[in-house]
């Protein structure tokens, strides 16, 4: 299946660090963003956009907030999104399970993590 | 009789005089005392007002500086990551070649087997000596590896500079804390008559608190707190998929 990334990071290190991961995966193509609002926006203008990685610590609007605006919207509601972020503790893993998130990587990430958690969401797709 | 009442209360009115100024008398040298208390106090006053205001107006500076420290590293993290992509388009472009080269050599070694027979007149041992360059024992195989392992370490590297990432968003934390001092050594300060607090932006400083941050990040190994994490995501998604199966038997 191919794969077109949007990736959501304030950081553009992390954002080159993921996509960096991807590539080293085989996959090829990405969409950047900067923040929540920024990625709704690209999200929604490209159809071929199949998966989101995005972070949650983000300024104008965080990466919980742009999951539940995903979900709420019927046009790209069921697309998967895995939430990669500093944020370690259970009420935020389960808050960000209950948002509707796919799955959930803690960073620093080590080199598998992607990869496991990619093939684990295709899966159960 | 009217006389004598008056009196008497005129004495008693003076006794009471009295004690007012025997009264006076002690409470005076205790108003002395606080007057010469606050004599001294005031100017030790005005210097802390003066030390917090000095401290308050280069709390811009410090949170400035540390936003410059935020963005020299990730100025250099992005340079290392264009070394590292460099790197691994060349590992790729050289693994490349390498399998190239590897199938030329086995194509040139199947011909050579083809024509061995046809050249009865050249020496054999000259024969042997050209087969013997041919690659064997494995050596692409080998070289193959190395280039992988090669990947894997520059990919190691890349994954380490999550680190910038995390510093930046530990030392957001840090300008939010200077911030909030700040804010509160203001309300301390307006309380004082005349201070002269600089606001922020009129020393022209950019203090910067925009970017979101996680207060609570570090760079360190949490593989403990992501097989935690595997494990909600694990229960979460069993006991919704147990939800729907419950929902169809409910129908």
């Amino acid at each position: 299946m191919s794969l077109k990334f949007l990736i959501v990071d304030d950081s553009v290190t992390m954002r080159r660090i993921v996509i960096n991961s991807l590539k080293n995966l085989g996959y090829l193509e990405f969409v950047e963003a900067n923040d929540g609002k920024e990625a709704l926006d690209k999200l929604l203008a490209d159809d071929n956009i199949n998966f989101v990685i995005t972070d949650w610590n983000m300024p104008v609007v965080s990466g919980l907030e742009l999951t539940k605006s995903i979900r709420s919207n019927e046009k790209v509601g069921k697309i998967p999104i895995l939430m990669v972020t500093t944020r370690g503790i259970k009420e935020d893993i389960l808050e960000a399970l209950q948002a509707k998130v796919n799955n959930y990587i803690i960073k620093p990430f080590t080199p598998n993590i992607l990869k496991e958690k990619i093939d684990q969401i295709l899966a159960a797709a | 009789m009217k006389t004598a009442t008056n009196l008497s209360d005129l004495f008693t009115k003076l006794n009471d005089l009295k004690h007012v100024f025997k009264y006076g008398e002690m409470l005076i040298p205790i108003i002395q005392n606080i007057i010469d208390f606050m004599r001294e106090t005031v100017p030790l006053l005005e210097n802390i007002n003066n030390s917090i205001t000095d401290t308050a107006a280069k709390i811009p500076k410090a949170a400035n500086q540390i936003q410059k420290v935020t963005s020299a590293t990730e100025v250099a993290t992005t340079e290392i990551l264009d070394v590292v992509d460099e790197l691994t388009n060349d590992v790729f472009t050289v693994m490349s070649l390498l399998e190239n080269i590897t199938k030329a050599e086995a194509e040139r070694e199947k011909i050579f087997t083809e024509l061995k027979p046809y050249l009865d007149k050249v020496p054999l041992e000259l024969l042997n000596k050209f087969e013997s360059f041919f690659m064997k024992d494995n050596n692409p195989e080998k070289i193959q590896s190395i280039f992988a392992n090669m990947n894997d370490k520059i990919y190691r590297i890349t994954l380490s500079l999550q680190v910038q990432d995390i510093t930046a968003q530990q030392l957001a934390a840090v300008n939010h804390l200077i911030e909030s001092v700040q804010e509160r050594l203001t309300s301390l300060l307006s309380h004082f008559e005349n201070a002269n607090i600089k606001e922020p932006t009129a020393l022209n400083i950019e203090v910067t608190g925009t970017v979101s941050f996680d207060p609570n990040a570090r760079y360190e190994d949490r593989q403990e707190e992501q097989n935690s994490a595997d494990i909600l995501v694990n229960e979460h998604f069993v006991s919704a998929s147990q939800d729907e199966i419950d929902k169809l038997f409910a129908i």
